[in-house]
Formats: C-alpha cells, sequence, structure tokens
C-alpha cells in the first residue's frame, strides 16, 4: 500500500473513531414531543390533537379543580392525576385513526361527556 | 267563614294524605312491571359490545361505586341504603328477577334514561357509554349479598 493512501485511510479512520466517541454510540433518539392539556370540569384543552404516526409524544395533563383522568381503551392508555401533581401519558402511536380518551375519574354530572380527541395521521 | 276554613283544612288534609308515600300493592306492581317490561323501556335487541371479563366486571363496579351506590349499594342489592325500602315503589334488588329478566339493552336504556314510575334518574352524559356498559356486566355478575360493605357515605 502506498503511503498517500495508508495516511489518507488513517485519517478517515481517526475521524470516524471521534465521532462515534462523540456521540457516545448512541443511536438516534427521537425526543417525544410534549403537549400540555389543561383539565377541568367538564373538557380537556385542546380537546383535540393531532399526532403522527410513529412520532413519540408526551401528553402532560393537569387539572385545575378536581382530580380527573384520561383514558383511551383502544390504545391500552391511563392516566389519573389529581390538583397539583400532573399526570403524562406516554407513547408512541402506532395505528392510524381517530381515538376518543373519557375522563376515567368520575368528577361530577358531567363527566360522561368529557373526552379528548386524538387524530393520528401517516 | 267558620265553614270556609274547615272545608280548607278538610282538603288539605286530604292532599297531604294523598301524597303520603306507601308501598305499591301486587296489583299495581304486577301492571307496572309488566308495563315497564314489554310496552315502555327500548332497546330490547341491543347487545353489550363489552366481553364479560374479569377487567371489564371490575371496571362496571369501579363504575358503579362512583354513582350508583348512593341508591343501589355497594353490591346493587341495597346492602347499607336505609331508605331503600321506605321509597315508593321500594328500590328492587338489581338481583331480583325484576331486574335479570330485562337484557342488557333494556338495563342500558334504564340507566341513560331513567325509570318512571320509580326514583331512578337518567345518567346519560353523567356516565360514559362503556361505564354504562361495564356496569351492566356487573348487575349480570353481582357479588354475594353483603359482601361489600355499606356505600361510605352511609358508613356508621
Amino acid at each position: 500500500m502506498k503511503p498517500g493512501l495508508l495516511l489518507k485511510t488513517a485519517f478517515i479512520g481517526c475521524l470516524t473513531l471521534s465521532s462515534l466517541a462523540l456521540s457516545g454510540f448512541a443511536p438516534p433518539q427521537d425526543t417525544p414531543r410534549r403537549i400540555d392539556v389543561s383539565v377541568k370540569k367538564f373538557e380537556y384543552a385542546p380537546a383535540e390533537i393531532t399526532l403522527k404516526k410513529g412520532e413519540p409524544v408526551v401528553l402532560v395533563l393537569t387539572t385545575e379543580d378536581v382530580s380527573h383522568g384520561l383514558k383511551f381503551k383502544e390504545l391500552g392508555l391511563d392516566s389519573k392525576f389529581d390538583k397539583g401533581k400532573p399526570g403524562e401519558l406516554s407513547f408512541t402511536p402506532d395505528k392510524v385513526g381517530d381515538f376518543v380518551g373519557h375522563c376515567s375519574v368520575f368528577c361530577g354530572s358531567g363527566h360522561g361527556k368529557m373526552t379528548l380527541t386524538l387524530h393520528v395521521t401517516e | 267563614m267558620r265553614r270556609l276554613a274547615l272545608a280548607w283544612s278538610l282538603i288539605s288534609l286530604a292532599g297531604i294524605a294523598g301524597c303520603k308515600v306507601s308501598p305499591p300493592g301486587k296489583v299495581e306492581n304486577g301492571v307496572v312491571t309488566w308495563t315497564k317490561h314489554t310496552l315502555t323501556v327500548g332497546n330490547k335487541s341491543e347487545r353489550n359490545p363489552l366481553p364479560a371479563t374479569n377487567e371489564n366486571i371490575v371496571a362496571g363496579r369501579e363504575a358503579f361505586s362512583h354513582y350508583c351506590v348512593a341508591c343501589h349499594g355497594m353490591d346493587g342489592q341495597n346492602t347499607g341504603v336505609p331508605f331503600a325500602d321506605s321509597l315508593s315503589p321500594p328500590i328492587p334488588s338489581l338481583s331480583s328477577p325484576e331486574i335479570q329478566s330485562y337484557t342488557d339493552g333494556q338495563l342500558k336504556w334504564v340507566i341513560d334514561n331513567g325509570l318512571e314510575p320509580s326514583g331512578m334518574p337518567a345518567s346519560k352524559g353523567i356516565l360514559s357509554d362503556d361505564e354504562i356498559w361495564s356496569i351492566v356486566l356487573f348487575i349480570r355478575h353481582l357479588p354475594p349479598a353483603g359482601s361489600l360493605g355499606d356505600p361510605p357515605m352511609y358508613d356508621k
């Protein structure tokens, strides 16, 4: 092997190793999209959220009055939370469609109508 | 003037006596039960979309325990409800043939719309459809009477 080519190869190898060392050999990761949801009797704000399939997301749920919950039966998700103690729902939607979540903590006369709809698109 | 006052008093007394709560007789009971089952309570053919899994029955018991227990007790059989027998008509045990002979769809209809003549309120919007169907499952799988104790609001 020619000395020039050997030098070039060594240089490229060093660069590659350095970049791997800097990245800590970690595979690339998506930072979850955080969405704040404000909750009170008998509504979620926002009441509709559009997500992308495969996009990691965290719904941060904060109640302004009594204890509430948010349950998506089809997605196997449920979070109950109290005033001053926000709840979180972390997930990555893996199917397209509309999913309606309901309050999972009985909170009064409008409890049954309290919904948040997720629109998951491609 | 005296006669007028006396007549007024008698009419008032009659009115008060007419409003007095008393248990319905056998004929009244029979006619009302037949009417409800065959004429007034709808949704006879709708099926419960929830399978009778342990998870769904437990969810039904939980939903029932937040709302229905004030009148029906934790067990659905009036345990610990102080006024259950004093209403007219009295609150039926949900394990009784009168209730169990409704179809699942009719039970959902009764919970959605309430029932007249009785104190059963309409609960559509207060509970979600999913919760109501899970309550129907719980009614079909009631625990032994008294096994869940008294409702918290009547706990001594």
